[in-house]
């Protein structure tokens, strides 16, 4: 068993590390890795957007945005992807590389969930805060870039891992529309063994999980430094709960 | 330099304020006095639009404040009138003097400098120079309170507001902050306080009004509105507060 394990690794460890390339497209852990990186990367910046538009006063920036998020939270991702990669295509009859539209499919979706998240941690401050900056002089905008964000961020950390270590989950759906991912090479490999999918998919698991555990780790460690640079504004109990809850917590 | 006309605010069916017509001179300090309810911190948070009117004017050194204006424009006047709050607001992410120094910087575009200079001048004269780095969370009531002065005057304003700054604080740390107020008005400050502090209000005070359900029932310099209130609900307001 443990012995099929590594003879697995040994005679297809390039193809799960980057796919078939230089002979196809970038794939295995490389495309997951890349793949990971810009979702997050751009969701995170889309979520903060997304959050500002829905706690706005304006119809216009308020009601597509709620649109956007109770779909998002209504439809499955598969099916976000499936109508991404067959639809947009016959719409604007471009062809869109299936990794594209899966990037975007997940910034959109988890840049909707994320919002939620930031929303939340902004409401959660209450008035004082927004107001304290406001008869300083500072605009709505400059209030929440220097006052209310840098707060409410760190005070939901914990979700924001989850919604991170969710993205990188997901990834793996890229699979149904052939994203060449790490998923991807896995079931090709399980095709051509056959029969060894416990062993192919157990490979699978571990490095997915190796992967959101190093991403929560990075996390806790940030927010553990944040936390001793405000050292005495966070009580030694929240700040291990934080901790607890950053390892446990489910997006809702 | 502070002119109130008509003044008259809402809550829903509610009537907060029934106009309130009243001035503040340059350099005079107004202490309000009202009983829980009246209308106070409704009134005192008109003054730099935190709240809005539904009636009247509010100018302040000439300039409407609730006038129809670009937000700019509210962003500038509300930045020259400071606030303190009953609840400090001190923004518990920043440093006491990161806390003084921010807004100058972001608001106003001074140097880094230069916003620190003056936020280490403003510590020392609300006597917490050793405090400048520590975080609200690990400062006093009282501290936070002289921190939130200091915040407040690095915009230099020339008028300041205070809601209640000490109601909030243990009794021993009141003395702290009012003699910190006290210094602001010996420096020719023109000030609105909120408070209840009523040996404060003699010491300080040009002015008292006493405010009850949404007017402003008496104005009168302290010594005659302590010993010689004309109104009955002044009286009852007076007596109860002695008690
Ligand atoms: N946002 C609001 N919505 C509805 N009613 C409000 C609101 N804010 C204040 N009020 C009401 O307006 C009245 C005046 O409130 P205000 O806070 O100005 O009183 P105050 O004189 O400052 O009292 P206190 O001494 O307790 O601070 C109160 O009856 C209060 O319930
Ligand atoms: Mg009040």
């Amino acid at each position: 068993m443990i012995s099929d394990i590594i003879a697995i690794i040994r005679d297809y460890w390039l193809l799960l590390l980057i796919g078939q390339y230089p002979n196809g497209p970038l794939g295995g852990l490389a495309a997951t890795l890349i793949l990971s990186v810009l979702a997050i990367a751009f969701a995170f910046p889309v979520s903060i957007a997304l959050a500002l538009a829905r706690l706005s006063k304006s119809p216009f920036l308020n009601w597509p945005v709620t649109a956007l998020v109770y779909f998002t939270r209504g439809v499955p991702l598969l099916m976000l992807i499936l109508w991404g990669y067959f639809l947009v295509p016959l719409a604007t009859g471009a062809n869109v590389p299936s990794f594209l539209t899966m990037l975007v499919t997940l910034v959109v979706y988890q840049g909707a969930f994320l919002s939620e998240v930031v929303r939340g941690g902004v409401v959660a401050l209450g008035h004082g805060q927004m107001e304290a900056a406001r008869a300083l002089g500072h605009s709505y905008l400059g209030a929440m870039r220097y006052v209310i964000l840098p707060q409410a961020l760190y005070n939901v950390i914990p979700s924001i891992i989850s919604v991170f270590v969710s993205t990188i989950k997901d990834t793996t759906l890229g699979y149904v529309i052939n994203v060449p991912d790490l998923t991807f090479a896995a079931s090709q490999i399980n095709n051509q063994l056959l029969t060894q999918p416990f062993q192919v998919f157990f490979i699978l698991a571990a490095v997915y999980y190796v992967i959101c555990w190093s991403l929560t780790r990075v996390a806790v460690a940030t927010e553990g430094r944040i936390t001793r640079k405000r050292a005495g504004t966070v009580p030694l109990q929240t700040a291990k709960s934080l901790k607890l809850a950053a390892l446990t917590d489910q997006p809702s | 330099m502070i002119e109130l006309k008509g003044v008259c605010k809402s809550y829903g069916l509610y009537e907060v304020l029934k106009g309130i017509d009243a001035e503040v001179a340059r350099g005079e300090v107004v202490v309000i006095c009202g009983p829980s309810g009246s209308g106070k911190s409704t009134l005192i948070r008109t003054v730099n639009r935190l709240e809005e009117i539904g009636s009247g004017s509010i100018s302040c050194d000439g300039n409407n404040i609730h006038r129809p204006m670009p937000a700019k424009e509210l962003n500038r006047l509300r930045s020259r009138i400071g606030f303190v709050f009953q609840s400090f607001n001190l923004f518990p992410h920043l440093s006491a003097i990161e806390n003084i120094a921010m807004s100058p910087i972001r608001v106003k575009g001074v140097s880094r400098d230069a916003a620190y200079a003056k936020a280490t001048q403003l510590l020392e004269r609300v006597g917490l120079t050793e405090k400048a780095n520590a975080y609200p969370g690990q400062l006093s009531g009282g501290q936070q309170q002289r921190v939130a002065i200091a915040r407040a005057l690095a915009m230099e304003p020339p008028v300041m507001l205070f809601d209640e700054p000490t109601s909030a604080l243990d009794p021993e740390m009141v003395g702290e902050v009012l003699s910190v107020i006290k210094g602001l008005a010996a420096d020719g400050m023109t000030m609105m306080c909120v408070t209840h502090e009523m040996g404060f209000a003699r010491d300080v005070a040009d002015r008292v009004w006493f405010i009850d359900q949404g007017q402003i029932v008496e104005s009168a310099p302290p010594e005659e509105f302590f010993s010689r209130p004309q109104t009955t609900r002044a009286q009852r307001f007076l007596s109860e507060l002695r008690h």
